[in-house]
């Protein structure tokens, strides 16, 4: 089967779905919702979704609104609201997940130097099934799997003890706690992929413990901390000859100062993480790609010592507008690597993002667009919205000579960066299809190292599409 | 008074030696002529991690790079990639070094050198034959890699005597040919080859010729040529050979090498005992036409008395280039002119006593050598012997040559 016709099987689903299904809040289901929720928690950000998404749009898991309406599902058998699920009596249930994701893709990329033109592509991006629910409403579970991936097949396999909203305990294969971007739901990006920062210098996923939960008035500040096996698979590749950060301690801090009021500024929030992790000594597993995938840095750069991530994260939502910022800086030591054996400059790769949204069909942002209240073919177009996002991702070393070099022992790295205009379009059809169209525009500062030498800038355009539920 | 004067005489040594180890000298004052200034034993200081020293040893059959600073005078290159070289002479006691000063930093250069060898002198037990025998090239206009003597420390262990070979790269080509817009081959030894047609498959072409720029061109635009030139070698129509092939190759300038490396008695060039080794391929910009640049002569002055014909009838280009009467004379008066040159004022004996007592010191004191103190000196005479005799033995010969035409 071809990517071309299993996007066209998504297509004929999800038309079928839209034509049938009740409008959310229209129907006969008031479990919406929830059924809304736990969508929003189709993964381990579940954990940190959880507070990102605040009290506009909780998962069922910790809240006390999801505690309540699991109780009220208090039976048994088989339920298919927007998704199946399988209730196992008080507090317990099995709900059945499938993301379907395809993606149009041009590359702007034009790979002259080979003859070959990268040019249009069509991929299925995701395939993933999974399960999740609660046991006895003490536990969250998630197991998460990606059709097709044979290296690396599962994605959040976790526990969640959460008995007490202040303190909750996970165990388990999850993204650690680090950048809101890379926590968000792979549904609920306002692009179709996410910044360089998130992708690319946020730890992602590993397996670990982790302690959170949430604390002082109405749960303003929401804390994570937990110690993982290694430092994610962000920045992992199957290059055994490389080295990446070892047993890691992870931790993020989110405050929500206006949480307990009612103005627009509840829910602004203002966040800090950090990472440590042990480096062994080698070849750092780092590389700069854009979002298709392109390299445009590879290092070479001997380290050894202590890896180290901080990150700031900002975000608010007024209304149908949103607005979010982060700030991450990786830097690893290189204790011993010049030529006379003694320490150099840590490498580091930094960067940031700005980005925003509107809806402009109205839909209030902090309370998720992913269930438009006017689907298509039921009396609407479904919710839209435009979003523009400006970011940065530098590696190098954190020294300022000029005379910089490629070199693996050199003082003075000479790194690249990638400066990333993304715009696009989302469009929430009903609460199952969302479509988006982002425009990308890559800004190499070092062409010799880009994908294509001679074109340090390119465009590409992007068009996914999701099916979820 | 004295006391005074000896007091201002350290005081301006230290504000001398102050000032040196402040800022380098102006890398100016310095260019390539001067490292490969013949009459001077240099120094060159390679700085590495005692991580990366350990390991280029236990690795020295790979070409894996580490990073170096070198220091040559008051000149530090700094992030220059060095790596193991060489085929036979390979060692990981006495390294044989290459240095890539653009491997790190794509536009740095050593005084305009963007490479050099540092050459073990593993398998020449008097270490001199390769820096003769390229000497004997330019003092013939015969373009041919430059060379001079250096003492080599890595992180201020003393390693031995070494050579310092200016590298065939566009640096070598700009210098002798005027640009460095063509396409550079070096050769690799795979098994013997004389020159014969290796067939419509480009990989064997690109096995033995290995693009040394270029790299990214497509397998045709590389290797075609070669291949139309050896396929137009083996053609059997003598009436169109020669002007077919010199449509590939400077006939000219290719028994001209021969000849001179006859003359030196190399054993392992154009002529050599395991076929072709040792050169370079250059095809100028916007032509097909290819010309050899000598490489590695370590293997050369074999023995005084090596005949002028030896194996001359193995390589099939040799072989039908010499049936055509101008390219016969061609090669008999350049071996004339170089057995000439050679013995004009004793040159050749001079150079060999000049280099011996250049590097005499050195070579004792340089314990990694394959060979002990004594055989350097027994190599010696050798060479003495041989610079005294041959250039009578080829004059001979050649003369015999042409009695017999």
């Amino acid at each position: 089967m071809t990517n071309k016709h299993i996007l066209l099987g998504i297509a004929v689903v999800v038309s079928g779905l839209a034509c049938t299904r009740p409008a959310a809040g229209h129907g006969v289901q008031q479990a919406v919702p929830i059924d809304r929720q736990v969508v929003q928690a189709e993964s381990p950000k579940a954990a940190t979704d959880r507070g990102d998404d605040g009290k506009d749009a909780p998962t069922p898991a910790g809240t006390e609104a999801g505690q309540e309406a699991a109780k009220k599902t208090d039976d048994w058998g088989f339920r298919w609201t927007d998704h199946p699920s399988l209730r196992l009596g008080s507090g317990t249930r099995v709900d059945f997940r499938l993301r379907l994701q395809g993606d149009v893709q041009h590359s702007g990329v034009e790979l002259t130097e080979t003859g070959e033109d990268a040019g249009s592509s069509v991929d299925v991006a995701r395939r993933r099934i999974g399960v999740d629910g609660e046991i006895l409403n003490i536990f969250d579970y998630q197991v998460e799997r990606e059709l097709g991936d044979d290296d690396d097949p599962w994605r959040d396999v976790f526990v969640n003890y959460k008995q007490f909203n202040f303190v909750q305990f996970q165990a388990g294969k999850f993204k650690m706690p680090f950048s809101l971007d890379e926590n968000t739901g792979a549904t609920n990006l306002d692009f179709i992929y996410r910044s360089r920062i998130a992708s690319l210098l946020a730890p992602g996923r590993d397996t670990g413990v982790m302690v959170h939960g949430r604390v002082l008035r109405r749960g303003a500040l929401r804390y994570e901390a937990g110690l993982f096996s290694a430092d994610g698979d962000n920045v992992r590749t199957n290059d055994a000859d490389r080295v990446h950060g070892e047993r890691t301690v992870a931790a993020r801090v989110l405050a929500q100062p206006f949480r307990s009021t009612d103005s627009l500024a509840s829910d602004l929030a203002f966040g800090v993480s950090f990472t440590t992790s042990e480096l062994p000594e080698g070849v750092v597993d780092l590389r700069g790609r854009t979002e298709l995938g392109d390299v445009f840095y590879r290092p070479e750069i001997l380290v050894h010592g202590q890896r180290r991530r901080i990150g700031f994260e900002a975000r608010w939502r007024p209304g149908p507008f949103s607005i979010k910022s982060e700030y991450i800086r990786l830097s690893d030591e290189r204790l011993g690597q010049s030529v006379e054996d003694t320490d150099l400059s840590p490498f580091v790769s930094a960067g940031w993002y700005v980005s925003g949204t509107w809806a402009v069909t109205g839909e209030k942002k902090a309370g998720g667009l992913d269930s438009p209240s006017r689907p298509l073919f039921q009396g609407g177009v479904g919710a839209v919205e435009v979003a523009a996002r400006v970011e940065r991702i530098r590696f190098g070393s954190g020294a300022t000579d000029p005379l910089a070099s490629n070199a693996p022992r050199a003082d003075v790295v000479l790194g690249n960066s990638n400066h990333v205009q993304t715009y696009g379009v989302n469009w929430y059809v009903n609460r199952w299809i969302k479509i988006q169209a982002n425009l990308v525009r890559n800004a190499i500062a070092f062409p010799d190292q880009a994908p294509q030498p001679s074109q340090p800038v390119f465009w590409s355009r992007l068009i996914r599409f999701q099916f979820s539920m | 008074m004295k006391r005074n004067r000896v007091r201002l005489q350290v005081l301006v040594a230290a504000a001398a030696a102050s000032a040196t180890l402040a800022r380098p000298a102006p890398a100016l004052a310095q260019t390539a002529d001067d490292l490969f200034d013949p009459n001077t034993l240099h120094e060159i200081r390679l700085t590495m991690n005692t991580r990366d020293v350990r390991d280029l040893r236990a690795k020295y059959l790979e070409n894996t790079y580490y990073t170096a600073d070198l220091q040559w005078r008051n000149i530090r290159v700094r992030n220059a990639g060095v790596r193991s070289r060489g085929n036979a002479t390979r060692s990981d006691v006495k390294l044989g070094l290459r240095v890539d000063f653009n491997r790190y930093v794509t536009a740095q250069k050593f005084l305009g050198l963007k490479s050099i060898a540092l050459k073990n002198l593993w398998q020449d037990a008097s270490m001199m034959h390769e820096r003769l025998a390229m000497t004997l090239f330019a003092r013939m206009g015969h373009p041919a890699p430059r060379q001079s003597f250096c003492r080599l420390y890595i992180n201020n262990e003393f390693q031995g005597l070494y050579a310092i070979v200016e590298s065939v790269d566009s640096s070598f080509l700009t210098r002798n040919f005027g640009e460095d817009k063509g396409y550079l081959y070096s050769y690799q030894l795979q098994s013997v080859f004389q020159g014969e047609y290796l067939g419509e498959d480009l990989a064997a072409y690109k096995d033995r010729f290995e693009a040394q720029n270029h790299e990214k061109e497509t397998d045709a635009m590389l290797y075609l040529p070669i291949h139309d030139w050896l396929r137009e070698v083996n053609h059997p129509d003598d009436g169109v050979w020669r002007d077919r092939v010199e449509e590939y190759v400077d006939l000219a300038q290719f028994v001209t090498q021969v000849a001179i490396e006859v003359f030196v008695a190399e054993n392992d060039g154009l002529l050599g005992a395991t076929g072709m080794n040792n050169f370079f391929l250059y095809r100028a910009a916007g032509t097909k036409r290819h010309r050899f640049i000598p490489w590695d002569k370590d293997s050369s002055f074999l023995f005084f008395d090596f005949p002028i014909f030896h194996r001359a009838d193995e390589n099939v280009i040799f072989r039908r280039a010499f049936a055509y009467p101008d390219l016969r004379d061609l090669y008999l008066q350049v071996l004339e002119s170089v057995a000439r040159s050679a013995a004009e004022d004793g040159w050749l004996e001079a150079e060999v006593a000049r280099t011996a007592e250049q590097i005499a010191a050195t070579v004792e004191e340089d314990t990694r050598k394959q060979f002990s103190t004594d055989e350097y000196f027994e190599a010696v005479e050798a060479m003495k012997k041989f610079a005294e005799r041959r250039s009578k033995f080829v004059l001979e010969e050649v003369a015999a040559a042409r009695r017999r035409r």
